[in-house]
């Protein structure tokens, strides 16, 4: 593992710190206005696709769109499940499953 | 929003506080076993176990964590995970400003720690019981959630080193599946299912020509910008306080 971590954990956790205090010790009765609310729900609507979907689809600096890739599966079975309300832990742990048993059979 | 009450008695403060650890314990196994994943997954990763139980103390939020493993893992600047990490906790800010006029009357150092345990599950647990949000309801549920998550991720980091060769067993999908997953309950209207292709789209397309895992950011902020300046406004929004 790379040397640092730790500098990588300190940077998080003041990111991550300033997400949360500022607008909490000001105590404000004012509410957000409303587009800025929009926005802060889209926020993560938008980057965890952004984070998974390349994930999954990208191997190597190449798309991997074929059939053949484990991950294109198991991505499909933890969306459908988790969309019809199955167990978040399920879900994933049913989609890993896949992917396992995909490739021991490739 | 109504004026919340400026401070309230410690007799019935108590009394809210076990109210919002009880009304926690339902969510309490889910809890712990995301952080019994979470601590697993990051030990087999290459971290340590001081380092995935300081990340769980001192970033305390789940999902944020579960990106930056990979990362981590994948040699991606330090900067990139660190600002990826910014944009994935910035929802934090609705909750914030939500739950900051129930605080008022308490120790501006009290609130400085207890801004630090905001978290989702204790957000959507203390807005269901009262609006507005009930200060020491949101104290004990946040007690409970934050146990169960570093008791969890401590059992994980002790069962992690237990596995050899985890891509054998499927465990590096993991990441992108537990991702999948929250933005699958997200997807309520149609406007969401748009936000959430377009940013899959262009962030397949960043990953083949951006190095150093900027495609997250870069795609995640331009779609919910676009977005939002786009979308019309709903109840959600125009009626000033955060959904659970």
């Amino acid at each position: 593992m790379r040397g640092d971590v730790w500098l990588v954990i300190a940077g998080m956790a003041v990111a991550t710190y300033l997400t949360r205090a500022p607008m909490f010790l000001a105590l404000a009765r004012r509410p957000l206005p409303p587009r800025v609310r929009l926005w802060l729900r889209l926020v993560p609507l938008a980057v965890l696709p952004a984070l998974a979907v390349p994930l999954v689809l990208v191997r190597d600096g190449r798309l991997a769109l074929g059939w053949t890739n484990p991950a294109l599966w198991g991505a499909a079975v933890v969306f459908v499940l988790a969309a019809r309300g199955v167990n978040l832990l399920a879900s994933v742990a049913i989609a890993v499953g896949v992917v396992a048993l995909l490739r021991a059979l490739a | 929003m109504t004026p919340a009450p400026t401070t309230t008695a410690p007799g019935s403060c108590a009394a809210s506080v076990r109210d919002g650890l009880v009304g926690s314990l339902a969510l309490v196994p889910s809890v712990f076993v995301y952080g019994t994943v979470f601590g697993g997954l990051a030990v087999q990763a290459g971290l340590t176990a001081a380092q995935v139980l300081g990340m769980s103390l001192l970033v305390f939020a789940g999902a944020s964590q579960f990106v930056a493993v990979p990362m981590l893992a994948a040699g991606a600047p330090a900067l990139a995970i660190v600002v990826t990490t910014y944009v994935v906790n910035m929802r934090h800010y609705l909750m914030a400003a939500t739950l900051a006029p129930s605080f008022r009357g308490f120790r501006r150092g009290w609130l400085a720690l207890i801004a630090h345990l905001i978290n989702d599950e204790s957000f959507a647990v203390t807005v269901a019981r009262s609006r507005p949000p009930d200060a020491c309801v949101y104290l004990g549920s946040a007690a409970a959630i934050c146990g169960a998550f570093v008791a969890g991720v401590a059992v994980g980091v002790a069962l992690g080193g237990l596995v050899e060769r985890p891509e054998r067993y499927g465990l590096d999908f993991a990441f992108p599946a537990v991702f999948l997953s929250l933005v699958a309950v997200q997807l309520r209207r149609s406007s969401d299912w748009l936000v959430a292709i377009a940013a899959a789209v262009l962030a397949v397309m960043l990953a083949l020509v951006l190095p150093g895992n900027w495609h997250i950011v870069v795609a995640g902020l331009v779609v919910s910008v676009v977005a939002a300046v786009l979308l019309a406004l709903d109840d959600t929004e125009t009626s000033g306080e955060a959904e659970a």
